[in-house]
């Protein structure tokens, strides 16, 4: 697994821990019923620590998936998900 | 040590479930969020027995929580300024304007009352901890930000009041906010430096110390206009491309930031700071913005609204021309880095400043840094009528323009204007200071006062001061001149002449031939066959320099004179009303 989203792994297991690591990478909000609007807040939050990030508002609109952070991280620069 | 909020999560679900509640009130008016997180896990630290509950209440309702927390360990109060009135967070735009200030006081003591009350009445059987405001208040006050001005210390006044009486109640424990400033604090005191030398700051901190002292001595002037963008600057979204409709300024559309900023200017031009627009629009959708939107900055506010598709720097021109001011005392604010940067070459005294609409934090502190740039010392009077008058006076150009060489004293005496004189001396007039220390153009000589040195100079029995404030049919323009010198004996020994030392008039009240009405004034009230004047010319007052020139007919040049005769040989025909107020 590449560094990346092995980190984004860890931020999502650190958020909801009942998750098995494996399932992890295919989780979305509809299929996971703990990610509500408080737990997208703290996996926001933990997601722009680790990477040290500032996600826009706007955009947290749009992370709605493992898939969709990590392509979102994949797309800043490097220096921003250092 | 400070704690990461993954790591923090990490310890709250290492609790054990079969240990022992610890039961906890968190009571804010804030969203708890991530304060309740590390609270969680700082208390699973500190009592690893224990598996802490953290029990929290509504969101903006500080007071009615406090009343909810029932059969809790501890009751954790955490009050910040927005509690105490919410026009002091970030989420309500309920005015920054000077005029509110009274009031927002009035219902911070009110709710200081009901604070003390509830905080009493729930330490009954309760511990109780009560952390007062930590943030930093927002630019509310319209003082600079190295200066504390009088509506925030008696905020704190009134919070150090409040937390002193609750510690005196039994179960109730202050926080003591020095421990949260310990990382600074630690960059402040140096003890090495105090043990040996009885020094006790670090250079930073004196280094910082002495830059606010140094910004408070030299009394900035603060800056006079702030031209403002609209798109994506004053609200969010292109408004040729979403229309007035689609445009916002709101928390909903994650655009607060553009209702704090409009806040701010609206804050501004109540304090006398002109406003203008310049902005590549369609006008006409622009004009329906304005009426048809509720907008916190209003269209009143605003002078001149530039709105087209030419390049900005020409309404930057068409707007320093309104105004009748340099590019040196403006500011403009806009989101493209490339306007700005045109801007900045055709007129190189702006500071130009970007709206970081991507950045609500940089945002935030471009607020802070206006409020700083534009922060005065008081509001005067005058700084209201500035922007009204200044219309009137575009107004009134336009009829002069209009108006014949001929019919031009017929027009002075149809605008019935009126020019009231004070010579009184005590107690200082702070806006005649003013008036001395910022004009420019029609000055003497660009001498600057403080004020103890002001004050020394008009006591001297010798010294006259007049002030004088001009009103017409288009308005009043409040106090717009002083002039002050020293009775001589003439060069003849014989006579008296007055030697002027300073005289200022500002720009919004030429064109009404008041310069002419003080000087027939001084001649008839201080009977003098004639004036010297300290006249220096500068970069920017050649309207005094015109003015000597045209009243003596001969070059205006260092301590010139002018004698009574030949005033009134060269003067217009009086067309003003002069009143002397009983007590000046």
């Amino acid at each position: 697994m590449a560094e990346l989203e092995n980190r984004l792994v860890n931020c999502f297991a650190t958020v909801f821990p009942e998750l098995d690591r494996q399932e992890i990478p295919s989780v979305a909000i509809g299929s996971l019923a703990s990610w509500d609007s408080l737990a997208g807040i703290t996996l926001i939050s933990v997601v722009e620590e680790e990477f040290g990030v500032s996600i826009s508002p706007d955009d947290m609109a749009d992370l709605i998936s493992f898939e969709l952070i990590l392509d979102y991280l994949r797309t800043l620069s490097p220096g921003n998900a250092a | 040590m400070t704690m990461k909020l993954a790591e923090a999560l990490k310890v709250t679900q290492s609790v054990r479930s079969d240990a022992s509640r610890l039961d906890i009130a968190l009571l804010c008016g804030f969203t708890p969020l991530h304060l309740e997180t590390f609270l969680r896990a700082q208390l699973c630290k500190l009592f690893p027995e224990r598996n802490p509950h953290i029990h929290t209440g509504l969101y903006g309702d500080l007071i009615g929580n406090l009343g909810l927390a029932t059969e809790v360990d501890t009751a954790v109060v955490v009050i910040e300024w927005a509690d105490l009135d919410p026009r002091l967070g970030l989420r309500r735009v309920g005015g920054w304007e000077p005029s509110q200030l009274p009031d927002i006081l009035n219902e911070v003591n009110r709710h200081y009352r009901v604070l003390r009350d509830s905080i009493d009445a729930l330490a009954r059987n309760t511990p109780v901890i009560v952390s007062f405001p930590t943030l930093p208040l927002i630019p509310i006050s319209f003082t600079p930000m190295s200066r504390a001005s009088e509506f925030t210390l008696e905020l704190r006044s009134g919070v150090a009041t409040l937390s002193a009486e609750l510690s005196h109640i039994r179960g109730v424990k202050i926080v003591n906010t020095q421990l949260l400033d310990a990382p600074s604090s630690s960059h402040r005191l140096d003890v090495k430096s105090d043990l040996t030398t009885g020094f006790p700051y670090t250079l930073t901190h004196a280094s910082a110390l002495a830059e606010v002292f140094a910004r408070l001595v030299l009394n900035r002037r603060p800056k006079k206009g702030l031209i403002t963008d609209l798109d994506d600057t004053l609200w969010r979204g292109i408004l040729g491309e979403v229309g007035s409709q689609g445009i916002s300024w709101d928390l909903d559309n994650h655009s607060q930031i553009h209702a704090l900023y409009q806040q701010l200017l609206h804050s501004l031009a109540a304090s006398g700071t002109l406003i203008a627009v310049a902005s590549r629009n369609d006008p006409s959708l622009v004009q329906e913005a304005f009426a048809t939107r509720d907008l916190i900055l209003h269209a009143i506010d605003v002078f001149p609204v530039e709105v087209h598709w030419g390049a900005k720097s020409e309404s930057v021109a068409r707007i320093l021309s309104a105004w009748n001011i340099s590019a040196d005392d403006v500011v403009c604010v806009d989101d493209s880095a490339m306007d700005l940067a045109e801007i900045k070459v055709a007129h190189p005294g702006i500071e130009c400043l970007v709206f970081p609409r991507e950045n609500p934090q940089a945002a935030y502190e471009l607020l802070e840094r206006l409020r700083d740039l534009f922060g005065k010392d008081n509001i005067s009077e005058e700084d209201g009528l500035r922007a009204a008058s200044l219309r009137a006076n575009a107004d009134l150009q336009e009829r002069i323009k209009q108006t014949s060489q001929e019919a031009l004293g017929d027009f002075f005496r149809q605008i019935a204007g009126t020019i009231a004189i004070s010579s009184q001396k005590q107690p200082l007039d702070s806006r005649a200071l003013e008036l001395v220390n910022k004009t420019n153009q029609f000055n003497l000589n660009g001498r600057r006062f403080q004020e103890v040195e002001w004050q020394k100079w008009i006591d001297a029995p010798d010294t006259v001061v007049a002030a004088i404030t001009y009103r017409d049919k288009y308005g009043p323009l409040g106090k717009i001149a002083v002039i002050a010198g020293e009775l001589m004996n003439g060069d003849s020994g014989k006579s008296r002449k007055l030697c002027i030392r300073t005289w200022v008039m500002s720009c919004r009240a030429f064109s009404r031939l008041i310069e002419y009405e003080c000087i027939r004034w001084l001649f008839a009230k201080l009977d003098v066959d004639e004036m010297e004047f300290d006249f220096l010319p500068t970069a920017r007052n050649a309207p005094m320099r015109d003015f000597l020139q045209q009243i003596r007919k001969a070059p205006a040049e260092p301590r010139c004179h002018l004698s009574r005769e030949q005033f009134l040989r060269n003067c217009p025909e009086s067309s003003h009303v002069i009143e002397e107020p009983a007590n000046g």
